[in-house]
């Protein structure tokens, strides 16, 4: 970041509270609402769970078939909770990095207010059973449109800012910031133009959408998370990046490799034969920027050992990149030639989607939500246990969901090459995996209910006011800066409080 | 009034404390961040850059795999569906008794063709339409009931009764002989019907064959017809009903 622009760290302060003050509602209302809807998704997600191994249960009620559990399950995670959470961190963290006040929150709170109820009614047209079929795209046709002319809305004016910044350098962050603003019109612009407008085979109308799933977890969600990583860790921990030549490696290897992937999905599917395996190479190599940036965020916090047990951002944080890494290594063993045919039609696509879009983008949001809700807010978290639940409920389940989905799932595949066997065998190899999640399942949805309520006291700037930041110490007296104050009494003398 | 920041500061048009304490308040959780460092040009490890090769070697390895590249017309790779394995065998469908696989197939031509007039229960309706059920017209010579079933009927039929002006039209249309086998064998043993014998295809082969010479091909039959020329079996070599075959080609088959 460029740090000429100001003279002295008063000045330098009372920029950054101005910056903050300005996205106060627009940041807290795409946190909350992303919250709950997390919380709805989770809720959908345990639904289906269970249905995989009891068919039975809630069959009265036809609007709660999996058919449509499901698929809203997917859509409330990816544009409830993820593309909310990342509209939250993109605005306030290009506002912070370019040094800009935003002069839209009207706009952009309207138009966060469009895009949620546009998801609303796109999930319950799909539990009406007006769902589209295609994966991650199933709300009804008129939604995309509508989410399209709000993301434009609400991301315009950091584009603005980054035109206007303060001459230097452009910093890590940036980059990424930066670029998943650009990919996103260009994915979800192609995909369902595509798509809606001009449908052509049905062979190849598969292919776009299997790009598509590719193309936004990796050219959306994982650039926002991996930004967002790039500014809190040096942030909290007061350490550059370990290697700038690594986080150029990490950015230009995503940028080129990303676009290509997606298709293995298609393998022996009528297509020209060439572009399954040609996916399947590129998202292994997608384990190079998942690597390089894992590997240097994780070296970067890790000369910062004590900062990490205690800052629940950076907990989350480094939470988050290991699920990148993790991610490296399922881009690879998904799509060696060997796994390809195991890995197509079972759990394991999904225990992969997870993976990218909770394990590594959710965990790092919520690092970053740790973050800024308290210096937009300027209130501070109420309690420390909540958060080691839903740090320890979050990354325990979904270890466990994620394990589960990726190690089933191959095992379902072995089952379905036995193919003279007939496929109850099949839906019986799944059966004890499917049980495990459903009980993971619950454990997140209770940890990000809990998080939904904090956030919401949080809101309603019932936080604790206090300058020192919440630490998950043992204890209310170990704090290192001294018996909590009161805001008031506290200021801008006492910076030495790092969090 | 007893707070001295909420007295005036007479000198000025704002109240410097209180203003000044407001703004201390706003950058209270900004003032403690960190500043974000520098680059770092720490040097890359070279089991990392060893870990970075051997990703790509894999993804080399699957490229590879992939035939020609921006090859349009390849849409297969030859042995991603996997073929069954030699002398595995599985794949084929387990023997059953010729009585049954013809029946099989009669079945289906039955509720196809016959279920319309003759019922499901294949009794008729005892004004418009004959029972099949213990005729014997169906249960006597092959070759008479063939020739029905071929080219239809009009006038009376095997029990003197005259069931409609217009009579059976033709069914052989369309028919193959195992079509026409499985239509036989199937009335002849089943619907209350229990001949026990089966007729196979080259006999229906061979009806067909006598169908085509008649002397009014191409009209219904009648049983003036039937009793002086088909009232026989038909010509060809008699199958054991409990032979084994496979269900699809009809061809004798080992049991396992």
């Amino acid at each position: 970041m460029s740090q000429d622009t100001t003279n002295t760290p008063d000045k330098d302060a009372i920029l950054r509270a101005s910056i903050d003050r300005s996205l106060r509602h627009p940041v807290m209302f795409f946190f909350t609402s992303a919250a709950a809807w997390l919380a709805v998704s989770i809720l959908l997600g345990l639904i289906s769970s269970i249905k995989i191994h009891s068919p039975g249960f809630l069959s009265c009620a036809g609007w709660l078939t999996y058919g449509r559990v499901f698929p809203s399950h997917i859509n409330t995670l990816i544009y409830g909770w993820g593309a909310q959470a990342a509209f939250g961190t993109i605005i306030w963290l290009m506002s912070r990095l370019s040094r800009q006040q935003c002069r839209a929150a009207g706009l952009i709170l309207t138009a966060g207010h469009v895009w949620n109820f546009t998801v609303l009614c796109g999930t319950v047209g799909i539990l009406a059973g007006f769902g589209t079929g295609m994966p991650w795209m199933e709300f009804p046709a008129f939604a995309w449109p509508v989410l399209f002319i709000t993301y434009t809305a609400i991301c315009v004016w950091s584009l603005v800012q980054f035109k206007v910044r303060p001459e230097g350098h452009t910093y890590v962050s940036q980059w990424y910031v930066l670029a998943a603003m650009v990919w996103f019109p260009w994915v979800f612009l192609t995909a369902n133009v595509i798509l809606h407008c001009m449908p052509g085979h049905p062979v190849m109308a598969a292919g776009v959408n299997a790009w598509y799933r590719s193309a936004l977890l990796l050219l959306f969600f994982v650039p926002v998370g991996t930004g967002a990583a790039y500014y809190l860790i040096p942030k909290v921990t007061g350490r550059p990046v370990m290697s700038y030549t690594l986080a150029k490696i990490g950015f230009w290897s995503l940028a080129i490799i990303a676009p290509w992937a997606g298709m293995q999905k298609l393998a022996g599917a009528p297509l020209p034969y060439f572009l399954p395996y040609l996916g399947a190479a590129a998202t292994i190599l997608c384990a190079i920027p998942s690597f390089a940036n894992a590997f240097n965020l994780i070296s970067t916090a890790a000369r910062s050992g004590e900062t990490v047990v205690h800052s629940p951002t950076l907990r989350f944080t480094l939470g988050g990149l290991i699920g990148l890494a993790t991610f490296g290594v399922a881009c690879v063993i998904l799509n060696l030639n060997s796994t390809l045919p195991l890995s197509q039609f079972t759990l394991s696509g999904y225990g992969f989607d997870l993976l990218g879009i909770y394990g590594f983008f959710s965990m790092v949001m919520f690092g970053a939500i740790y973050f800024i809700v308290p210096r937009i807010t300027r209130r501070e978290w109420l309690s420390r246990r909540l958060i080691k639940w839903h740090f320890l409920f979050s990354s325990y389940g979904l270890a466990i969901v994620v394990l589960v989905a990726l190690f089933g799932g191959l095992m379902q595949g072995v089952g379905q090459e036995e193919f003279r066997s007939n496929w109850q065998f099949v839906a019986e190899r799944a059966f004890p995996y499917a049980i495990f999640m459903t009980f993971a399942w619950i454990g997140i949805l209770l940890s990000n209910i809990w998080f939904f309520l904090h956030l919401t006291l949080m809101w309603l700037r019932l936080g604790r006011r206090s300058s020192h930041p919440t630490l998950l110490l043992d204890g209310h007296h170990g704090s290192p800066h001294g018996p909590e104050g009161d805001i008031d009494n506290a200021g801008p003398g006492h910076a030495s409080a790092a969090h | 009034m007893s707070d001295p920041n909420q007295k005036p500061d007479l000198e000025e048009s704002i109240n410097v404390t209180e203003t000044h304490g407001r703004i201390a308040r706003q950058i209270a959780a900004a003032a403690r961040e960190n500043k974000l460092g520098e680059n770092g040009n720490h040097p890359i490890a070279p089991w990392f850059i060893f870990i970075l090769v051997l990703v790509g070697l894999a993804a080399g390895a699957v490229l590879n795999n992939s035939g020609k590249l921006f090859a349009y017309d390849h849409t297969f790779r030859e042995g991603y569906v996997r073929a069954p394995e030699p002398g595995g065998g599985d794949d084929k469908l387990p023997p059953v008794p010729l009585v049954k696989a013809l029946s099989a197939k009669g079945s289906k031509i039955y509720s196809a063709k016959c279920n319309g007039c003759h019922g499901a229960d294949a009794r008729g309706d005892g004004a418009n339409y004959p029972s099949l059920s213990g005729s014997t017209w169906v249960t006597g010579h092959t070759e008479r009931f063939a020739m029905i079933i071929l080219n239809g009927l009009h006038g009376p039929t095997s029990t003197g009764k005259v069931y409609s002006a217009a009579g059976m039209p033709a069914q052989g249309g369309g028919m193959t002989p195992e079509d026409l086998a499985g239509i036989l064998t199937f009335l002849r043993n089943d619907k209350g019907n229990s001949v026990g014998d089966v007729v196979t295809p080259e006999m229906a082969k061979a009806a067909m064959d006598i169908s085509a010479k008649r002397a009014k091909a191409g009209q219904q039959t009648d049983a003036d017809e039937l009793k002086a020329e088909h009232d026989k079996d038909l010509p060809g070599e008699k199958a054991d009903a409990n032979t084994l075959v496979d269900p699809a080609t009809l061809l004798p088959a080992a049991a396992k």
